[in-house]
This record gives C-alpha cells, sequence and structure tokens, in this order.
C-alpha cells in the first residue's frame, strides 16, 4: 500500500517538474502548486500510513492512543496554507506580467538583454 | 617589549594624517622622521644583546586552539634588518618631506601614511616568529605596495604597473601560505623556529615539494627573480621615496630574507640549491641584459636591483659559510648604495623633471652635493676601494671559489658585476660629469630635505669600510651565525692580500670600464634587437591575463543566459546528478519495505490515489490553461481524500478549503489571461524535461521506498500524545503541536502569510476613483445567478457561524485556526462571487491589511504572559474561571489562535481583493 501511495507521490512531482519547466508563466504557477501537493504527500508518508484513527485523545483517557503520526500533520497543515498562499502570489505575479508584456510566454529578450552585450566593451583599460 | 615597539610603529602611522597636516608642509617631514628614527635609535640599543649572541623573544598567545600567536624573535639576522628598515625609513620620510612639497597636503599625508604602515608592516614580517604572523605582514607589504606604486591614481601606467605588482606578489603570497599550512600540518606548529629545528623532518615528509614549490614561488615573486621580475621595473611608476624605500632596500628583500631563514631546507632537499642557484643565475643574467637596454635613470637601477637579488639568491643557493657571509654583507651594501641612488634620481627627477638618461648632462653644476653622493654610491656599487661595496664583492668571490660549485656561476658573477659596474658609471658619470651643457637650467636648486638622506648613506658607505669593528661585531657577524646555524668569521678589511679574489675584482672592474665606455652603442644595439622583446616575460603575463578575462567573461555569458528556463534546468539537473552520485556513493542499494512494513491494501484509498495520478498526467497534457487548473485542483481534491482516509481530518478540512479558494481566485485571475496556452516547446525540448522529471521522480520513489524500509523513530509524536492532555490541556493533538508546542514555529509561517498578503497587495493595481463607481453599479445590477444572489447572504451567515466554531472547538476536536480562517475566506468569498466584490469589502468594514495586522498583535501578544509569568515566550497561560455556573477553562492558546485565524482571513481576502481589482482595470 505504501508503495503505491509513493508511487503516485513520486509521479505527481515529476508531473508537476515537468511543467514548471514550460515557457508559459501560468503553467509554471500551476506545476509550482501540484510539486507543493505532492511533497505534502510524501511529508505524510514520513508518519507511516497505518492506522485510520485521526489524533485524537479520546474523552476519557489522557494519552493517545493507537493513531495516525500527529507530528507530520501539524507540519503539512502549515504547508498547505502556504502553498496556497505561494500559488496566489504568484499568480497576482503572473497578472501584473502579463499586463505590462502582454504576453503568458517567457521567450525571446527581455528588457535587460535589450540593453545589449554587457561585455562587448572590451575589459577595461587597465592592464 | 618587540610588541609595544610593533604597536608603537602602528599607532604612529595612524597619527601621520592629522600631524601631517598640523605640521604643515616645511616640518611634517623632519617631524614625522622622529618616529622611526626614535625606532632606530631603540634597536641600535639592544646591538650589546644581539652581538653577545643571545635572542630577544616575546610572545602573545592570540589563538593558541588555530596555533596562532604573536611570537616575536629579534635575532642577529633580524636585528640587521631592522636596522636597515628603521635607519632607512627615517631618511626616507625627511627625504618625502621635501619629495613631496609641491604635492597638495592630502597626498603628502597620505603618502607618509603609506610609507610609516609599510615601515611598520615589514618590522612585523622580520620579528615575528610564527608563519601564519608573517604571512599577514607579507601579504600587508604587497598591498601597501600595491597602494604606494598607484599613487598617482590618475595615470593609467601607475595603475597598470600597480596591478600587475599586487597580482604577482599576492599570487606569491598564496602559494606561500599554501607551504605554510603544508608545513603546519607536518610538523605541528607554526613557529618558524621550530620549522628550522625540525629540517629533518620536512625534509622527509611526503609534502616537502609542495612546501618547497609553494615557498619558491612567494620568495621568487616577492624578491623579482626570473620569471616574475618583470614587475619590479614597472613599479618605477612609484613616486621616487616610496621606490627608494620599497623596491630596493626593504621590501624586495624580505623574499630573501624568508628564503635564508629556510636556507637549512633548501640544503636538506635534493637539488634545492641547484634550482635557487639556476633561477638566481637566470635572473642576474636578464637582469643585466635589460640593464643595457634600459632608458631611464630609475629604469637602469631598478633592472640592476634585479640582478642584485639575483646574486643574494644565488648566495643563499651556495653553501658554506662564506656564502652566508657574503650575503649578509651584500645586503647591507646594496642597501646602502641603491637606496643613495635612487635618493639621486630622485632630486634629478624633482629639479629638472628629467629622466631620461641620454637627455642629461652636466648636473654637477646645479646639484653638487647630489653628484658627491651619487659619486660615492656608484663607486661602491662598482665595487671599487674604499668602499663597502668592494668589501662585498671580495666576499661574493670568495664565497664561489669556496663553495661546492665549478665556475659556471662564477663566470655569471663576474658578468653581471662587470655589467653593474658599467652601469653605476653611466647613472653617475654620465648625467653628472660628463656631457656638459645638456642641460641649461633647473626649476631649483638642492634643498636641505632632499640632500640630508643621500649623503649620510653614502658617508656610511664610506665609514664601514674604513672602520667597520664595530659593524661587523654587532650585525654582519650575529645575521650570519643566525642564518648559517654556527659562527662565522667575518673579517671586513680592505686589503686581504694578494688574493684570487681581488684578481677578479681587478677583471670585473677592467670589463666594466670598457662596458662603460662603449655604453652608448651597446645600449643602442640592444634595443634596436625586437627578438629579446619577443621572449620578454612581460608580454607573456599580458595575455595571460587577457585570456582570463575572457574566459570569464565568456563563462558568465553562457552560465547567465537570462532564461528562465535554462536556470530551472540547470538547478533540477544538477539536483539529480548530485544526489544519485551521493545514492551510489552510499554503497549499499536502496532497501525494499517488507510486506508488513507496507500495509494491507485498501481499494479505496489506491483507487482514488490513481485517479489523482491521472489527474497529474493529465495537467501535464492540457493544452488549455482552464483544463490545467481543473486537473491540479482534481489532485488537490485527491490528496484531501487520502488525508481523510488515513486519519488526518484536519489536513483533509483544510486541503477542501484551500482547494475551493484556489478555485475561486484563480479564476478571477484566468478570466483576464488568455486560456488558450499551446505547448511552448519544441520536441526536443519536451524530450529533455521529461528525462528530467522522469529522473526526479525516479529518485524520490527510490527515497521514499527506502525511507518506508528504515524504522520510524517515534519518541518526539509519542511525547506529544503523552503530553498534549495533561500539560497543554488539549485532546487535537495536531492543534496542540502547532498552537502551543511548536507554537513559535507557526507564529513565523503565520508571518509568512502576512508578507505575502502585503506583497500581493501592493503589486496589483492601485484603486482609482471611477473603479469604485463601476463595481458599485455593476454589483447593483446583479453580479452572479439569481438563485446565488437570494441565498448568499443565508451561507455567508452559516459559514461565518460555522468557521468560529471551527475555531473555539479546534483544541479539543477537529478544527483549529488555520481551517477556521479558510472557512470565514470562502464565506466572503461566496458573497464577492453573488455581490460583487464591493459588497464583500463593504460587509467586511475593515481594510484586509488591517486585519493581518491584528491578527499579527493578537499571535505575537499571546506569547506575553507567559513571558512575564514563566520567562518563556509562547508559554501558555491557561485561566480556570466559574461564569455563572459554566466552567470555562480557557488559556492564551485560544488568543493565539485567533490571531492566527484573523491573519488568514485577511490575508485570503487581500488576496480576493486585489486580485478583482485589478482584474477588473
Amino acid at each position: 500500500m505504501s508503495v503505491i501511495y509513493a508511487f503516485v507521490a513520486a509521479s505527481l512531482f515529476g508531473c508537476g517538474v515537468y511543467m514548471v519547466l514550460s515557457r508559459n508563466v501560468v503553467r509554471l504557477l500551476l506545476g509550482l502548486s501540484l510539486v507543493a501537493t505532492a511533497v505534502n504527500l510524501m511529508i505524510f508518508q514520513t508518519g507511516r500510513i497505518r492506522s485510520p484513527q485521526p489524533p485524537l485523545i479520546p474523552r476519557g483517557a489522557s494519552r493517545l492512543g493507537e493513531s495516525a503520526d500527529p507530528l507530520p500533520q501539524a507540519l503539512i497543515l502549515t504547508a498547505i496554507v502556504i502553498g496556497f498562499a505561494l500559488t496566489v502570489m504568484f499568480a497576482a505575479l503572473a497578472l501584473r506580467s502579463y499586463r505590462d508584456r502582454g504576453t503568458l510566454v517567457n521567450a525571446g529578450a527581455g528588457p535587460a538583454e535589450q540593453l545589449g552585450d554587457p561585455f562587448a566593451g572590451g575589459t577595461g583599460d587597465d592592464g | 617589549m618587540i610588541a609595544w615597539l610593533l604597536a608603537l610603529a602602528l599607532a604612529g602611522s595612524g597619527l601621520a594624517w592629522p600631524l601631517s597636516h598640523l605640521f604643515g608642509r616645511r616640518a611634517s617631514g623632519w617631524l614625522l622622521a622622529l618616529l622611526p628614527a626614535g625606532l632606530f635609535a631603540i634597536f641600535l640599543s639592544l646591538a650589546p644583546t644581539i652581538e653577545a649572541g643571545h635572542t630577544i623573544t616575546q610572545t602573545l598567545a592570540w589563538a593558541p586552539s588555530l596555533g596562532v600567536d604573536l611570537s616575536f624573535r629579534l635575532d642577529g639576522f633580524a636585528f640587521l634588518f631592522a636596522l636597515l628598515i628603521t635607519g632607512i625609513g627615517a631618511l626616507v620620510v625627511i627625504y618625502s618631506g621635501a619629495y613631496m612639497s609641491r604635492e597638495s597636503d592630502r597626498d603628502r599625508a597620505r603618502f607618509f601614511t603609506l610609507i610609516l604602515l609599510f615601515m611598520t608592516a615589514m618590522l612585523g614580517a622580520v620579528l615575528s616568529d610564527n608563519l601564519l604572523v608573517i604571512f599577514l605582514f607579507w601579504e600587508a607589504t604587497s598591498i601597501l605596495s600595491f597602494l604606494l606604486i598607484g599613487f598617482d591614481a590618475d595615470s593609467p601606467s601607475a595603475r597598470r604597473a600597480a596591478l600587475m605588482s599586487l597580482r604577482l606578489t599576492a599570487g606569491g603570497g598564496l602559494a606561500l601560505l599554501a607551504a605554510i599550512i603544508l608545513i603546519g600540518a607536518t610538523i605541528g606548529s607554526y613557529s618558524l623556529s621550530d620549522a628550522i629545528a625540525h629540517t629533518g623532518e620536512l625534509a622527509r615528509s611526503r609534502w616537502i615539494v609542495p612546501i618547497m614549490v609553494g615557498l619558491l614561488f612567494g620568495v621568487f615573486t616577492k624578491s623579482a627573480q626570473f620569471p616574475f621580475h618583470f614587475w619590479l621595473p614597472n613599479a618605477m611608476q612609484a613616486p621616487t621615496p616610496a621606490s627608494a624605500y620599497l623596491h630596493s632596500a626593504t621590501m624586495v628583500k624580505l623574499g630573501i630574507y624568508l628564503l635564508a631563514r629556510f636556507e637549512p631546507l633548501i640544503g636538506a632537499v635534493p637539488h634545492g640549491r641547484d634550482v635557487v642557484v639556476t633561477v638566481a643565475i637566470l635572473t642576474m643574467l636578464v637582469g643585466a641584459v635589460q640593464v643595457l637596454r634600459a632608458e631611464h635613470f630609475k629604469s637602469v637601477l631598478a633592472y640592476s636591483t634585479v640582478a642584485s637579488l639575483g646574486i643574494l639568491a644565488m648566495l643563499i643557493g651556495l653553501d658554506g659559510p662564506a656564502a652566508t657571509a657574503a650575503m649578509v654583507g651584500y645586503i647591507l651594501a646594496h642597501a646602502l648604495y641603491k637606496a643613495t641612488l635612487f635618493f639621486c634620481a630622485g632630486s634629478v627627477l624633482h629639479t629638472t623633471g628629467l629622466s631620461k638618461l641620454r637627455a642629461m648632462g652636466g648636473l654637477a653644476r646645479f646639484l653638487p652635493v647630489t653628484a658627491a653622493a651619487a659619486a660615492f654610491a656608484s663607486l661602491s656599487m662598482a665595487g671599487l676601494p674604499p668602499f663597502i661595496g668592494f668589501i662585498s664583492k671580495e666576499f661574493l668571490f670568495l664565497a664561489q671559489i669556496q663553495s661546492s660549485w665549478d665556475a659556471i656561476p662564477l663566470a655569471a658573477a663576474v658578468l653581471v658585476n662587470a655589467v653593474i659596474v658599467g652601469a653605476a658609471g653611466v647613472v653617475t658619470l654620465r648625467p653628472f660629469f660628463m656631457g656638459r651643457g645638456r642641460v641649461k637650467e633647473v626649476e631649483h636648486g638642492e634643498t636641505p630635505g632632499l640632500l640630508l638622506a643621500p649623503v649620510v648613506l653614502a658617508f656610511l658607505g664610506l665609514l664601514v669600510s674604513i672602520e667597520p669593528g664595530w659593524i661587523s661585531r654587532a650585525v654582519l657577524r650575529p645575521a650570519a651565525a643566525v642564518v648559517y646555524g654556527a659562527p662565522v668569521e667575518i673579517e671586513l678589511s680592505l686589503w686581504h692580500g694578494l688574493t684570487p679574489m681581488l684578481a677578479l675584482s681587478a677583471v670585473v672592474i677592467g670589463i666594466g670600464a670598457v662596458i662603460f665606455v662603449f655604453w652608448r652603442p651597446i645600449h643602442l644595439r640592444l634595443r634596436a634587437r625586437k627578438s629579446i622583446d619577443r621572449y620578454d616575460v612581460e608580454d607573456g603575463y599580458e595575455r595571460l591575463i587577457r585570456f582570463i578575462e575572457k574566459l570569464a567573461a565568456g563563462t558568465a555569458r553562457r552560465i547567465q543566459h537570462g532564461h528562465l528556463r535554462g536556470y530551472i534546468q540547470m538547478v533540477l539537473g544538477s539536483a539529480v546528478v548530485f544526489v544519485f552520485w551521493g545514492l551510489i556513493a552510499a554503497g549499499r542499494a536502496p532497501r525494499l519495505p517488507s510486506i508488513d512494513q507496507m500495509g494491507a491494501l485498501r481499494i479505496g484509498p489506491a483507487a482514488v490515489a490513481l485517479i489523482g495520478l491521472a489527474g497529474g498526467v493529465a495537467a501535464t497534457r492540457a493544452r488549455s490553461l482552464l483544463s490545467t487548473m481543473i486537473a491540479v485542483g482534481l489532485v488537490g481534491l485527491v490528496t484531501a481524500l487520502i488525508f481523510m482516509m488515513n486519519g488526518a481530518p484536519d489536513l483533509a478540512l483544510t486541503q477542501f478549503a484551500v482547494e475551493s479558494l484556489i478555485v475561486v481566485l484563480l479564476a478571477i485571475v484566468l478570466l483576464v489571461l488568455p486560456v488558450a496556452a499551446p505547448s511552448t516547446r519544441t520536441v526536443r525540448q519536451r524530450t529533455t524535461d521529461a528525462t528530467i522529471s522522469i529522473a526526479f521522480a525516479a529518485l524520490m520513489f527510490i527515497i521514499l521506498l527506502d525511507m518506508g524500509a528504515s524504522p520510524q523513530h517515534t519518541e518526539v509524536s509519542a511525547f506529544y500524545g503523552a503530553q498534549s492532555y495533561l500539560a497543554a490541556f488539549g485532546r487535537n493533538v495536531v492543534n496542540v503541536i502547532l498552537v502551543d508546542f511548536r507554537g513559535f514555529d507557526t507564529l513565523g509561517e503565520t508571518t509568512v502569510i502576512a508578507l505575502s498578503a502585503i506583497f500581493a497587495w501592493s503589486l496589483l493595481g492601485p484603486r482609482t476613483a471611477h473603479e469604485s463607481a463601476a463595481t458599485t453599479a455593476a454589483a447593483a445590477r446583479g453580479h452572479g445567478a439569481f438563485i446565488l444572489r437570494i441565498t448568499s447572504p443565508i451561507f455567508f451567515r452559516l459559514l461565518a457561524v460555522l468557521s468560529v466554531a471551527t475555531l473555539l472547538r479546534g483544541h479539543n476536536e477537529i478544527g483549529g485556526g488555520f481551517v477556521g480562517g479558510l472557512v470565514a475566506a470562502l464565506a466572503f468569498a461566496l458573497l464577492a462571487l453573488a455581490r460583487g466584490v464591493a459588497r464583500a469589502r463593504a460587509t467586511l468594514r475593515i481594510h484586509p491589511l488591517s486585519l493581518v495586522g491584528i491578527g499579527l498583535l493578537l499571535a505575537v501578544s499571546s506569547g506575553m504572559p507567559g513571558l512575564l509569568l514563566h520567562g518563556d515566550f509562547l508559554h501558555h497561560v491557561w485561566l480556570d474561571v466559574n461564569l455563572l455556573g459554566i466552567r470555562i477553562h480557557q488559556g492564551t492558546a485560544l488568543i493565539f489562535d485567533l490571531g492566527v485565524y484573523t491573519v488568514v482571513l485577511g490575508g485570503v481576502l487581500a488576496f480576493l481583493f486585489g486580485l478583482r481589482r485589478e482584474a477588473a482595470r
């Protein structure tokens, strides 16, 4: 069973990486989101998925019995929210960049390249 | 004692700037010279101790664990150098006062400071016993030499010469550092005296070749040996007092100093002496040839210094006590006459502005005292009696005859010395006493400041040979004894009888006179031969520098190409390569988990996971951004289901909420972006990317499998599980970890959310007056579907209540600040969808970023009671109160959670309103 989860998480990671290498900004963004999700799944597996019991101390008891591992869950919770914030922040960037450049595709010469080759003018006058 | 002297020198250099301004143009040279003169007097007072053969040491612990101690050592050899450094330093300062009289106050102050700092550095280098401290002062002299050569920073040739000297000497210094570290690693101590004492052990160690190479590189670059000699003539760009001090009397001799200290090691290494003598002879010959070709007064002096340094190196390479005696004597003689000649050259330059020899003549008429001093110095340089140069030359020949080498060094020495004799004549007789009438007028006559230095030194050269007793007893003999390792008999007297050395001296003077007479045709013939230029090492240096610069530019152009995709590829690709390499280097194969480690197969979660995989693959293949978003959302939902089915309900709730919000927010964005997104990569690029992705995915898979096979460490989770109720009064262990045990981390993450909200808000378009009117009008017209509009107030209130309930129950049941905040944000998102953003903003009443700020404030202040009561920030404090019969048990943990709730709500709303505003522009 854990092999299936591992396989799915790793493959999702690979799909995300493939999308991150795209030239389209929004595809990059969605690929990043996919990578974040896949990583959350991976962190979840450090808890060795065995028990479907949530980590809640039942009424009457004072310690946790057999249940899922609470520590990775705590780590993933904030990771989910931060991944979401990252995705939306990136979307804002993409929107702004589209407004400024008129295109979503990262290709060709940008404003820096249009200034010319920085090394073209020779290497200075001092030996 | 020694440390105090160095500290005094350093303090004096620091004060030189203000004092120079204070004393003014006329007096600053004389008054500032009191510092080096005082130091000279102090050292002189130590002469009886040194003469008796004692050594003065002092050690200050600095970093004992690293083997760096400020250990100082004044023995005979260091004593000789200390006298030279401080004595000539005093004269240089006086001379500079007169030489720089025409410069601005600021330049003069700068020059004095640099000269005095340099003196401190040189003293530190010769007085140190710790090799690392010597290296420190070595590099300091290189840097100060750079600053002095490039003193006239407006001149491109000065800058070029300064850079050249810095590159060469600093490069050599680096090699020297490597040698020092290897020495330290071999004998376990960085002390110079220890290194000399353990010479045998060093010579037998397996690092001896790198040590020798590093040491010789450092020494040869500093002392201008072939092929590193070309920086010295270029260093003549420096003001003449600096040239007199650095490039004749002291700095270039620093390499000779270190080489002499390590002479036992050179002798112990097979072929060590051979290498040194060979390089020295080459240096001598190259120097001699270039002396004849040189056009400028200072260039002749520079090249003859190169030749003299070659002679010194050769004397160190030769074995026998006479060689050591000759070296010590020659150091003294050379310093005296070369500095004098440099001073005279400077005087000529200062008064006439001339630097080329062929243009000078008859200057004795205008500069009589200078001419006399130059004559004395030249006679010493030529090795004529009764000057000290004569005596040292006799010793030179004696050393060669007594050494175990055959005739080649002797022949080379005869030739080179002859050339030096010729140069001496050229440098004095021609400009001063011959060619009467070539120079018609001078700008000014000789001033006392310009005269004192050359006259004193020239006189000393004479005095030492007429009354040599004290010098040989107090200075030369102890110095030679230290270097040779045993007492050495030195008899400085003018007449030793009819010896072979006398015959050789006569031969040298004869040939030298011939060269002098025929100097002009020899000089012109050698200058005309272009083949000598072709083999010039300086040209090779220039080409090397150009090559390095081109290489750097080419590399930068290739690696910093400006394409995001290329950068990401490089990062990911190298990550894959290195991790795979690490896995292979670990040696063992990755393990597979056993059957019971894997867990039983459950059809439900397995199917859901595979659907997720299908979603991921669909996302990569989608050609419309909307489909991609839906596919990614599908993967998110699948993740939430996996969380739910495997005992992580908090995570599932959060993930569901996040997926809904992402759909809402990204839809706003995608509605204004072009949704059709054909592939932007060629087939070949796609194949490369697919390879990298598959490799990375395979890597992750292997890592996850191996992790599954290793035993899990559950101590931390067991602790949390045990203490969550007892110590933190919470049943929801996940929430307790977030809010209590790991509260500080959560505070940090909340801050991240806050910052991203501020960033997004500032990035998205500014509000304009007419925009709000338009949106209110649109809202009034009706935004969304009819049913949604009617039911939205109900759902809004329901969701709001649900969010608060989630927050309040989070500590003991499923819920918490994060989930609560997301649900509240969903409520507002629903309102915005149904009735428009303006309505949602009006319902919120306050600015979303204000919410963020309030939330952060709440979160931080929830930690304060703990800080005040327990001394621990975020140590939550709990209250037990009885309110109207209801027992309330709450604490600052709830306030913290409330803070998180508010930040998440404010943050998501900032995103929502900002994106809506930007999209509507």
